[in-house]
């Protein structure tokens, strides 16, 4: 295809919108011919690359020699190619009915975030960009090594997505990268749009109810995981990425574990599976005992738990949803209000209506204690995932107590385990211990 | 040996406290119990010791692998089955005496069907499992329930209310003959390793056990079968200790956390030992499990092609076990246990005459081969 | 896809067929009672032998703003215990939970029926009875016993439990006696079981506890005095704390002892002769004395002390051999070292014991005269 067609192909493709530019560039025996979409490049960008050097280069074939010596020169092949490119921010330029493009994309979305979601006290509090080049930076000046990967590929059948993904060639399973490789194959959406989004996709199951992918926004914890042999996923567009096979002790890790010194780093780690188990089993232990055995706690307790009831008019397990669901909800209000509403919001909720609740005696004064301490260490859960699964399990732990009572909870418990035993990430056991060196895994825990 | 291969023999062990064996030992604790546990644990030792040295020779063969290779088909499928049943009744057991258990001492008023249910349910979902993913639960259920156990281990010996008079004078009945129903309770306890006939599917690399795994063993052995005979003593009397139905649950009963949210050992006891429990169940079902899986060829029935083979043996699982709690009261479930761990008594010392069979035939075809 | 969710849904549906199965045994923890104490008198009513009081806790929406303990009391007769438990538990709107009892009170006179086997039958054979409840006989009954609350008791938690507690009194008047103790004692020989009597002091309306009462098969109860009780916890290890009065050659003195550590020892020799050998060392300090005491003659009152110390003890022993009473065990003490088949029968071991030779040796550790000399 000669190029005098393509420019008529072209400007077929893109006659329904007026957003493409052609311009037309003629000075003394020179002659070249622009296309670009005004909003996508960097304005100043092309006349400093392009249109100045333009009109002091002597001759047509200096000025074409001096195109392709720059970086962000690339050889227009195909029309589909150019197509996509142009898409992209590329500039196409023909001259001497060649085709050249140039990437001049201006890109407003390249600042590095400061971390919102995994805040932490020690180490780095720059998180990723909007930007995938920019990711990709950030990955790669963090993690020197020639062996690491970087795949790209266009998701998405309507908005082509660029998604990428990244691993170290020398630790990565490769059994791992194939299945990654062949779900991202399979996943036939119109729109991507975001990481969380496409981290459903490649899940197999649609039911399953904890995270096989940890996601994160810091470069930190992503170039651990690198390290540690696992994938990353990053979607352009997006601050967050993926990485997998993820196991459930990743999920309990945050990366302050590794900047502390051991003792504190233990007591925090401790604290934190304290904080996992009440928020899974107290408010179902609350049902348990007040409904099924009350002769469990020592007596004290049991009296108070009994006094502090006098006048509630639900039955315990009621009274347990009922406030849980205020709670959840208080939750959910908190992350969709504007940060100014939101302290509001919690105040009302929080403060005022535990107060008058118990003032009704709608709900136990004991009961107030149980939800609060629950949504606190729920909060203690460091990946955010994993609290949202936590949350829906013991909705189901206070169900089956309900019925099954307290050797129901510990057996539900136990099920709980193996169904967690029983799933896999990847190929990976999703929740196993690592103590003997044979089956030493690759995870987070160990490095 | 792996890690993996102690739990199986700890989880065997341990949950026979709270099943029938203390209370199989205490009836006969003026007939030569003593000598019968000290003869169990030798006897036993040995046979743990021939299982496992079996098993290491063929890393990742299962029994009936073995058999498939060695025997021939009408004596290999009779007897698997023979087995899965042996090994269902052994997980049947401890069902049967939790569900009693929790129905006497934690909900009096749900029935018993439900208590039983919702344990044959549990340990159902977790058969299922893959081998190494039983294990691993194993593995994970013990981290939890175990240091609690041995803390009120610790708590029951340290105690100020333990007289050791009366563990004294049941020492002193050391001089009699052993006494068959105290032995083959004892020697239960050594059966744990018998589940390698299964879980050696998961031990690929070749083990040592030597003499330091054969002591290790005895001293594990040792100290369960002294904490589950003389512990009660101490705390309930020597004389007329036979009248307790549930020695143990008398004795956890008999401790108290002073300091503790939960006052009365005996709840703390009887949650945690659920998981003992829950896993002595899960071990024995799975084995049944795989047993029945190869007999049947159950892996290879489809329907819809779907393989739905291995949910065959549910319904029967349930509908036995559920038959069976709700027959059987306290005594017969007492005497029909101890006719099932006599019975063992001879059934594994001829087992171990078979793996010397197995043994001999698999070198014979070996030599074949490299001929 | 389709099936999965069809699965799922299938479990969901289990789950709700198994919500509507129960509801049957869901209760709240307001609608049980909880009791506290249970005491069991001798019927006055003919034809039958037993009158329950139960002691109940009310419970109150806050203890901060009730801090007066209620309680509320029901009593009933019946032929067996159960019987009236039965009855009982129709006088109350809510459910008796038995759970959280902690104090088992005898009356006297029921004590003096021997009747204590049929009683333990009843407490041991319900599983929801702790057998860590404490034991007690109750003079002049049981039931007033349970009924008095004495000033100053705090809310939730009855001042009785302060005594037997280990957290409270270590008073060395006092002997705690659980009940499956007492079981072990009642069924086993070896061991005469032990259980302290509370008594009333009407004017002051507050509890006495210092003396204690011995079982023996056959036999009528015997009755310790306070110094016997004390004598008998120094022996059984199960205090620190003793005083001793010391009165000789014008000194009169009072030791206060803060460790205590006795051994008892039973010999057998030559088959029928029984030696004991108990040694007691006892260490404290001097709280109390008429005269100026000198530091530099501390041996000389320790030597006061051994003898004190000795005479006490000789009667002690002397007064639970004649009678026949074996709290400490000492039979026992021969059986853990004695074959079975070689050990002698019960009138053999009663002979012997009563031509037993004892010896005490006390170990006298004064190490101070207190803070003054």
């Amino acid at each position: 295809m000669s190029s005098l067609e393509t420019v008529k192909w072209i400007n077929e493709q893109f006659k329904k919108t007026n957003e493409l530019t052609q311009k037309t560039l003629k000075y003394e025996d020179k002659h070249i011919l622009l296309f670009y979409i005004k909003s996508l490049i960097d304005q100043e960008l092309l006349q400093k690359l392009i249109i100045k050097p333009f009109f002091e280069m002597a001759t047509e074939n200096q000025f074409k020699l001096y195109m392709q010596a720059l970086p962000q020169f690339q050889e227009g092949k195909s029309t589909e190619q150019i197509q996509l490119e142009v898409m992209n921010g590329n500039v196409i330029i023909v001259i001497q009915n060649e085709i050249y493009l140039l990437d001049l994309k201006l890109s407003n979305n390249d600042q590095v975030n400061s971390t919102s979601v995994e805040t932490t006290i020690h180490g780095s509090q720059l998180g990723l960009s909007d930007n995938l080049m920019t990711n990709i930076n950030v990955i790669r000046s963090n993690y020197h090594k020639p062996s690491l990967c970087v795949e790209y590929l266009v998701k998405g059948e309507i908005n082509q997505h660029k998604v990428a993904i990244i691993y170290d060639n020398e630790k990565v399973k490769n059994d791992v990268l194939d299945t990654i490789r062949k779900r991202l194959q399979n996943v036939d959406k119109q729109v991507i749009t975001s990481t969380t989004q496409l981290n459903n996709f490649l899940n197999d199951k649609r039911l399953s109810l904890f995270p096989r992918m940890i996601m994160t926004e810091r470069p930190d914890r992503l170039v651990y995981n690198i390290a540690g042999g696992k994938v990353i996923l990053v979607v352009d567009g997006n601050p967050q990425a993926l990485a997998t096979p993820a196991v459930f002790f990743d999920f309990m890790t945050t990366m302050e574990d590794n900047y502390h010194t051991l003792l504190i780093s233990t007591f925090l780690r401790v604290l934190r599976y304290i904080g996992l188990f009440i928020s899974l089993l107290l408010p179902a232990l609350y049902v348990g005992i007040t409904s099924f055995a009350p002769e469990v706690f020592r007596t004290e307790l049991a009296l108070t738990i009994a006094g502090s009831r006098v006048g509630v008019p639900f039955s315990s397990f009621i009274e347990v949803l009922f406030m849980l669901f205020f709670m959840e909800l208080l939750l959910e209000a908190s992350i969709r209000l504007p940060k100014a509403v939101s302290a509001t919001a919690t105040t009302v909720g929080g403060l005022i209506l535990g107060t008058a609740v118990t003032e009704a005696s709608l709900a136990s004064n004991i009961m107030v204690i149980i939800v609060s301490a629950v949504a606190i260490s729920t909060f203690v859960i460091p990946v955010n995932e994993m609290a949202f699964s936590i949350r829906i399990v013991r909705l189901f732990f206070i169900v089956i107590t309900s019925v099954f009572g307290l050797a129901g909870l510990t057996l539900s418990f136990y099920v709980l385990i193996m169904y967690l035993v029983r799933l896999d990430s990847f190929g990976e056991p999703y929740l196993q211990l690592y103590i003997s060196p044979k089956n030493k895994s690759k995870s987070e825990e160990q490095i | 040996m792996s890690r993996f291969y102690y739990y199986l023999i700890l989880v065997n062990m341990v949950a026979n406290i709270i099943a029938c064996v203390p209370a199989i030992l205490l009836h006969y604790h003026k007939e030569g119990t003593v000598t019968s546990m000290l003869l169990a644990v030798i006897l036993g030792t040995a046979l743990v010791t021939i299982f496992t040295r079996f098993f290491n020779t063929f890393p990742e063969r299962t029994l009936p692998e073995l058999l498939q290779k060695t025997t021939t088909k009408w004596f290999y499928l009779p007897f698997v089955f023979f087995l899965a049943v042996m090994w269902f009744i052994a997980g049947l057991i401890t069902m049967v005496t939790f569900t009693f258990l929790l129905n006497r001492f934690l909900s009096p008023e749900m029935p018993i069907i439900q208590i039983s249910l919702m344990i044959i349910l549990s340990a159902i979902f977790g058969c299922l499992m893959k081998t190494d993913r039983v294990l691993y639960t194993i593995e994970i259920i013990l981290l939890i329930t175990f240091p609690l156990i041995l803390f009120i281990f610790y708590k029951a010996y340290s105690s100020n209310n333990l007289e050791w008079d009366y563990v004294k004078e049941a020492v002193l009945y050391v001089n009699q003959l052993p006494n068959l129903h105290s032995f083959s309770a004892c020697f239960f306890l050594f059966l744990g390793a018998a589940n390698l006939l299964i879980f050696n599917r998961f031990f690929a690399k070749k083990q040592t056990f030597g003499w330091k795994q054969v002591i290790l063993i005895a001293v594990i052995s040792i100290s369960t079968l002294f904490t589950s005979y003389f512990i009660p003593i101490g705390f309930n009397g020597f004389e007329n200790i036979d009248e307790l139905v549930y020695p143990w649950i008398s004795t956890s009963d008999s401790l108290r956390m002073e300091f503790f949210i939960i006052e009365r050992v005996l709840y703390m006891f009887l949650l945690f030992y659920l998981g003992i429990a829950f896993l002595s169940i899960l071990i024995h079902w799975h084995v049944s499990f795989e047993f029945l899986k190869f007999v049947f060829n159950l892996d290879e029935i489809k329907f819809k092609g779907k393989a739905i083979g291995k949910f065959i043996p549910i319904p029967f699982f349930i509908i036995i076990s559920l038959f069976f709690v709700y027959q059987l009261n306290e005594y017969e479930l007492f005497r029909y246990t101890s006719y099932f761990y006599n019975s063992l008594i001879i059934i594994f010392p001829m087992m171990t005459m078979l793996l010397f069979f197995i043994k001999r035939r698999m070198k014979y075809i070996e030599q074949t081969n490299q001929k | 896809m389709s099936k999965q969710i069809k699965n799922n849904l299938s479990v969901v549906l289990l789950l709700l067929t198994f919500i509507l199965l129960t509801g049957c045994e869901f209760k709240d923890i307001d609608k049980d009672v909880f009791v506290a104490m249970i005491a069991v008198d001798k019927s006055d009513e003919a034809g039958k032998s037993y009158k329950i009081t139960l002691k109940l806790y009310e419970p109150t929406s806050s203890f901060k703003q009730m801090p007066e303990p209620t309680y509320s009391y029901i009593t009933e007769s019946g032929e067996t215990i159960s019987e009236a438990v039965r009855l009982l538990e129709s006088y109350s709107d809510k459910k008796l939970e038995f759970g959280h009892s902690k104090l088992i009170v005898i009356g006297e006179d029921l004590i003096k029926e021997d009747k204590s086997k049929e009683i333990l039958d009843f407490f041991l054979r319900r599983p929801d009875i702790q057998m860590i409840s404490w034991m007690a006989v109750g003079r002049p009954s049981a039931e007033e016993i349970i009924r008095l609350v004495p000033q100053g008791e705090t809310a939730a938690y009855p001042e009785l439990f302060n005594y037997f507690d280990d957290n409270g009194t270590e008073s060395q008047y006092i002997i705690t006696t659980y009940l499956f103790d007492f079981r072990r004692n009642m069924k086993s020989a070896g061991v005469d079981p032990i259980l302290p009597i509370i008594e009333i002091n009407h004017e002051e309306s507050h509890f006495e506890i210092n003396k204690s009462i011995v079982f023996r098969d056959k036999k009528e109860p015997y009755e310790l005095n306070s110094l016997d009780t004390s004598l008998f916890n120094i022996l059984s290890n199960s205090t620190d704390n003793a005083d001793f009065y010391i009165k000789e050659d014008e000194h009169y003195l009072i030791v206060k002892i803060d460790s205590v550590k006795a051994k008892k020892k039973v010999q057998v020799q030559n088959n029928s002769n029984l030696k004991l050998d108990i040694e007691i060392n006892l260490s404290g300090y001097i709280a109390e004395s008429k005269k100026q005491l000198v530091n530099k003659q501390l041996p000389y009152y320790n030597k006061l002390f051994k003898k004190e110390a000795e005479k006490q003890f000789n009667d002690f022993f002397s007064k639970m051999i004649k009678g026949g009473y074996d709290p400490l065990g000492l039979e026992l003490d021969y059986k853990s070292q004695t074959f079975h088949n070689r050990q002698m029968s019960n009138e053999e071991w009663e002979e012997a014991l009563e031509n037993a030779q004892i010896n005490i040796i006390i170990n006298p550790g004064l190490k101070s005269t207190g803070v003054i000399q």
